[in-house]
């Protein structure tokens, strides 16, 4: 007689899956509680530049105080047709008159919006969500025509860093 | 009757809905937060008047070139070395603070401000006031001569306000202020890229937060980026210590002011 039975009939025992959903329902609130919605789709590719001591403009947003503008290469198709190569995402379109399209953009969606926000035109803040190598000139373009619009305030999009790494810049 | 079991509910599936869900918000939402550096473009004016010359002492200029090569003031800066912007900017602001004499001439001077000199302005104004206010019909010129000095009245005792506000948590009997016209001038190029830009930017943050923080750690034992992240929390609640922060972050602001000018390139 041996110690160890072989081709014993017993099948294998059933996990048991009553938890389960506990755990899915608590990486679903860890996700709900880390994550912010996304606003857009990016139509554009955007390597974001770095910095320290950034504002978070979660409060700004949850007051609908904050339009953004996304300006870098194009996704889809040329981009050589756009100015310097940069196009710029105004919501869900990409302008084929690229940054001129903002003043016709920011009134009508001033005027759209709901009651509730009640900022005045100038603490309406644009977000320029630029790519790291998008040249200051169109961004003081845009500066220009929100200056004329009576928008004065904008922000400058960027990641915070850290302590440890650099800052990306292009050497040449 | 007989008593009836309630029917258990088939829980097998719950597993598949939370998993549904689940999917759905990893989909439509994202992990980064939205932080940007807000800054002001200044208000539209109309006059072709040329603005009066600022001293060179009270202007800091950083350029940027068109290939990322950082200046300031008469000093290149290597890309590795951007973070000695930042004490470089502080040194700016504070080389002068507290000297009276024996000041560095490169760099702005401070003013001292106390409540008895802030009394005597508000009273001499007003004995201006008095004076060009007697007759009964006065003409245009007297009407704006009354009119500034009502708005230069309201002004210095706004300012008295913050000294008393400065002279009860510091114990000290005088308020430093920077020169009016002390500004950083960030100055770059049509080509210059986004990233160094903000590079910059990013410096001359974390100099003036640096330098609030330390000063609002002195005076209230609070630094100004809590304060700060606790008002814009809040702003829309008028709550006491939403004012009192308000008040505290505006005696902050004028103590060290962020007065930054991005000089539209041209080339």
């Amino acid at each position: 007689m041996s110690k160890f039975r072989k081709n014993d009939e017993k099948p294998a025992p059933g996990i048991n899956t009553s938890s389960l959903p506990d755990i899915v329902f608590m990486l679903l609130f860890f996700f709900m509680v880390a994550t912010t919605t996304k606003e857009q789709d990016p139509l554009v590719k955007i390597k974001s530049a770095k910095g320290n001591g950034l504002t978070d403009l979660t409060p700004f947003k949850q007051r609908g105080e904050v339009d953004f503008i996304y300006l870098g290469a194009p996704i889809k198709g040329d981009e050589n047709k756009f100015d310097k190569g940069i196009a710029v995402q105004f919501d869900g379109i990409i302008a084929p008159n690229g940054i001129d399209y903002l003043k016709k953009w920011k009134v009508e969606k001033f005027e759209n919006k709901s009651d509730d926000v009640t900022a005045p035109r100038e603490n309406i803040i644009t977000c320029f969500k630029a790519d790291e190598k998008v040249p200051m000139g169109i961004l003081f373009q845009a500066r220009k025509i929100l200056q004329d619009l009576n928008f004065n305030s904008i922000a400058y999009s960027a990641q915070e860093k850290g302590n440890k790494s650099e800052y990306n810049i292009r050497e040449q | 009757m007989a008593k009836r079991e309630s029917p258990e509910i088939n829980a097998g599936s719950m597993a598949d809905i939370a998993f549904l869900l689940l999917i759905f918000f990893l989909v439509t939402t994202t992990m980064d937060k939205d932080t940007a550096y807000l800054r002001t473009i200044p208000k539209k004016v109309e006059t072709d008047k040329p603005q009066p010359p600022v001293q060179k002492k009270n202007i800091y200029k950083i350029a940027i070139n068109s290939r990322q090569v950082i200046q300031a003031r008469d000093s290149i800066i290597p890309p590795n070395e951007i973070e000695s912007l930042k004490k470089r900017i502080k040194h700016f602001y504070t080389v002068n603070r507290w000297k009276k004499s024996d000041r560095n001439i490169d760099y702005p001077y401070y003013s001292y401000g106390s409540i008895q000199l802030y009394n005597k302005n508000i009273e001499e104004l007003e004995e201006r006031v008095r004076k060009l206010d007697v007759s009964d019909n006065p003409d245009e010129r007297t009407e704006k001569l009354i009119a500034q000095s009502q708005d230069a009245i309201g002004k210095w005792k706004e300012k008295l306000e913050k000294m008393k506000l400065y002279q009860k948590f510091s114990g000290k009997n005088e308020i430093p202020e920077i020169a009016y016209e002390a500004h950083i001038r960030l100055e770059s190029f049509l080509d210059t890229d986004y990233s160094a830009y903000v590079a910059v930017q990013s410096e001359i943050q974390r100099a003036v937060t640096e330098l609030r923080d330390e000063e609002a750690k002195e005076i209230f034992g609070i630094t100004y980026t809590t304060m700060n992240n606790f008002y814009q929390q809040k702003k829309t609640e008028d709550t006491p210590k939403v004012r009192t922060y308000r008040e505290y972050m505006d005696l902050i602001e004028v103590l060290f002011p962020l007065k930054l000018i991005e000089v539209e390139p041209k080339r």
